[in-house]
């Protein structure tokens, strides 16, 4: 083996170490502030999937898992919530909001949904909307949004989506492959390995716009590294922490912070 | 799990593939699935019991809950109810555990999900000719659930992407220690893996063609409409490339997911043959249909003449009509050649309503129609009584005022 390939496969190695990643991007009305005093918030039934990655890279979603982050994910936003002074409730089922039929609340639901994927997408992952430059956060549920406000009098509904992958076995040892296969030249370190997607989106019941909306987005190039399991405790704290604890006010909001300093 | 589908992106896989290597790998004529060897794979109230299918079920339980809350959905009783009791007949050993949702969408498709719900389009209803045709589409669809198809096929994808996988890795790990560059042999085994994919997707309708062909026989359909369906499809598809002057898509090349119509229609009547039984009186319940699926027919053909594709619009109704002609058809035939709007379409398209006006059950937008042509030809006194007509029938019509003003 020559020095070059040796060369080659240490970095690669030490590439490995340096692969997981994670980014937050938050995005805010220009008129935003952070709802603080006695405020009503409606948390939705947050929309996770754990799914497992495949040896050929397939992501098979896993219902076990997945119940187990969401439990773990709903433990977490009620110990966030309760320290911030706020009237919360997290609604598990559809059916059990006072004021509201399921239908209802499922329509708001499924156009929050649609309208969260529209922000991430036009946003955060690249297909920015020339019409949308310097506005802020410019989107809005409508009339369904307020619609809900004024049936159960809360102030801010709270949409939660968590997606993320385990890697399989398999799929280690095919990345652990990759990495050996640097020392005879070929080589293949960054195969992909997990990726998890987090967006939460904050929508103001009394105008129905969505006011605040926060990514994360954790990868690793090599199956098998991890950054915060959503189906532990930890992992899923971390996640909310990450999502939901640093909201930041908007624009001219903070323009005038600024001049009053 | 479609009735039929081709969302997948043939020139994306091409792209991918390299089309020279495709000529390597084809050639392999496929058996016909033979009726008398698909026995259902499961019984009553199955539920999953291996991780990969509970996963895949949770998330289509999400699925229907949003499907069922959808107000795509026609949700008239009657009809669901009679969508339910055909399934009901049709669906082999699961039959109670299925549950069936009329979208409307005037389009001719149906699909399965894996947890064993059924979506069917509207469009799909409007090109069905008797029960027996609705109860082949559904007992096809019955046959992917009953074969357990979803979950099959995605552990053969699977499997098949994780040998590819591994098979590069090695062959790259392999061919690097020993000097020499295999990337043209792995894009040629990715292309093989690809082939595979559509093969055992073409394999799974076949199954269930041959499955449901069986189903309709004991339910005591003629199993022949099954194949009849596929003749009327791809007569409308050539009609409608022909008013566009161009070619139909033959449905046959090494990516398609389903089986070539031609060849589908082939082995469907051959499946037919096979199952059906000498002597055994069949029976195509053409009035039940037309009876149950009455009160959306107009909304359908509305639906399908507003689609723009007058070739496929006038085939539909002229092969409805082999089972006779009415005011609703004739009428629907002048709305096809209106819209079309080429040279003398207006005198067809009068024509047409003329002889819709002449059934008892011409809409009241027949005779709005028959008036206005009339009108149109300087025939003011047959005009006014064809509108006097209209508005007796349609007395709260939005335009009213209008057609009274025509008439005074």
């Amino acid at each position: 083996m020559s020095m070059r390939t040796t060369g080659l496969g240490l970095v690669a190695a030490a590439s490995v170490l340096l692969s997981g990643c994670v980014q937050t991007r938050q995005y805010a009305d220009v008129q935003f502030s952070p709802p603080s005093g006695n405020y009503k918030l409606l948390v939705l039934r947050p929309d996770v999937t754990v799914s497992s990655l495949s040896t050929g890279g397939m992501a098979e979603p896993r219902a076990d898992w997945t119940e187990q982050a969401r439990s773990a994910i709903i433990a977490a936003l009620r110990s966030q919530q309760a320290s911030r002074g706020g009237q919360v409730q997290i609604v598990e089922r559809r059916n059990s909001l006072a004021g509201i039929g399921d239908q209802e609340l499922a329509e708001m639901e499924r156009l929050s949904a649609v309208v969260s994927q529209s922000i991430v997408l036009h946003k955060y992952l690249g297909e920015y909307l020339p019409t949308k430059q310097g506005k802020g956060l410019d989107w809005t549920v409508g009339q369904a949004a307020i619609n809900v406000g004024q049936k159960t009098g809360y102030d801010y509904a709270l949409f939660l989506h968590a997606e993320d992958q385990v890697a399989s076995g398999g799929r280690i040892a095919l990345g652990v492959l990759g990495v050996a296969g640097c020392f005879v030249g070929f080589c293949a370190p960054n195969i992909g390995g997990a990726t998890q997607l987090d967006y939460a989106s904050l929508v103001d019941l009394k105008t129905g716009e969505v006011v605040w909306f926060n990514v994360v987005k954790a990868s690793s190039q090599v199956p098998g590294i991890k950054f915060g399991d959503l189906r532990t405790p930890q992992g899923a704290t971390q996640m909310v922490d990450r999502l939901l604890n640093r909201m930041q006010p908007g624009a001219a909001i903070r323009r005038e912070q600024q001049v009053k300093r | 799990m479609c009735w039929r589908c081709n969302q997948i992106s043939r020139r994306g896989l091409l792209a991918g593939g390299g089309i020279a290597a495709a000529s390597l790998a084809t050639g392999a004529a496929q058996a016909r699935i033979r009726p008398a060897d698909m026995q259902p794979l499961i019984g009553p109230g199955y539920r999953p019991t291996e991780k990969d299918e509970q996963g895949l079920w949770q998330l289509m339980e999400r699925a229907e809950e949003e499907i069922a809350g959808s107000n795509l959905l026609i949700t008239d009783p009657v009809l669901t109810g009679y969508l339910r009791d055909i399934i009901g007949s049709v669906g082999g050993p699961a039959a109670k555990d299925f549950r069936i949702y009329l979208a409307h969408v005037p389009e001719f498709n149906a699909m399965m999900f894996p947890t064993g719900f059924a979506v069917i389009f509207s469009g799909l209803l409007l090109r069905m000719r008797n029960e027996a045709q609705l109860a082949g589409v559904i007992a096809h669809e019955a046959g992917h659930f009953l074969r357990r198809h979803m979950i099959r096929s995605w552990r053969d994808q699977r499997r098949k992407t994780d040998l590819f996988a591994i098979g590069s890795m090695l062959a790259g790990i392999g061919g690097a220690a020993g000097g020499v560059y295999v990337g043209d042999y792995m894009r040629l085994a990715q292309l093989g893996t690809i082939l595979s994919l559509f093969h055992y997707s073409r394999e799974i309708e076949a199954e269930a063609d041959a499955i449901g062909a069986t189903l309709m026989e004991q339910a005591g359909y003629p199993p022949v409409e099954m194949a009849n369906i596929w003749q009327q499809l791809i007569g409308e598809q050539e009609a409608s490339a022909r008013y566009r002057r161009k070619h139909r898509d033959r449905g046959y090349d090494l990516f398609a997911t389903h089986p070539a119509p031609e060849s589908r229609m082939a082995d469907l009547r051959a499946d037919a043959l096979e199952v059906t039984k000498p002597g055994k009186a069949y029976d195509d319940r053409r009035a039940r249909y037309l009876d149950k699926i009455g009160s959306i027919r107009p909304m359908m053909l509305d639906d399908q003449v507003k689609l723009n594709d007058p070739g496929a619009s006038q085939y539909l109704v002229e092969t409805l009509a082999k089972d006779g002609w009415n005011g609703l058809l004739r009428f629907y035939e002048g709305e096809v050649w209106r819209l079309r709007n080429r040279k003398d379409d207006d005198v067809r398209a009068a024509q047409s309503y003329a002889a819709a006006v002449v059934y008892p059950d011409a809409p009241a937008d027949a005779w709005r129609w028959h008036g206005i042509s009339l009108m149109k030809a300087g025939r003011k006194g047959e005009a006014n009584i064809a509108f006097a007509r209209y508005l007796a029938m349609k007395p709260e019509a939005p335009d009213a005022a209008w057609v009274r003003q025509m008439m005074s």
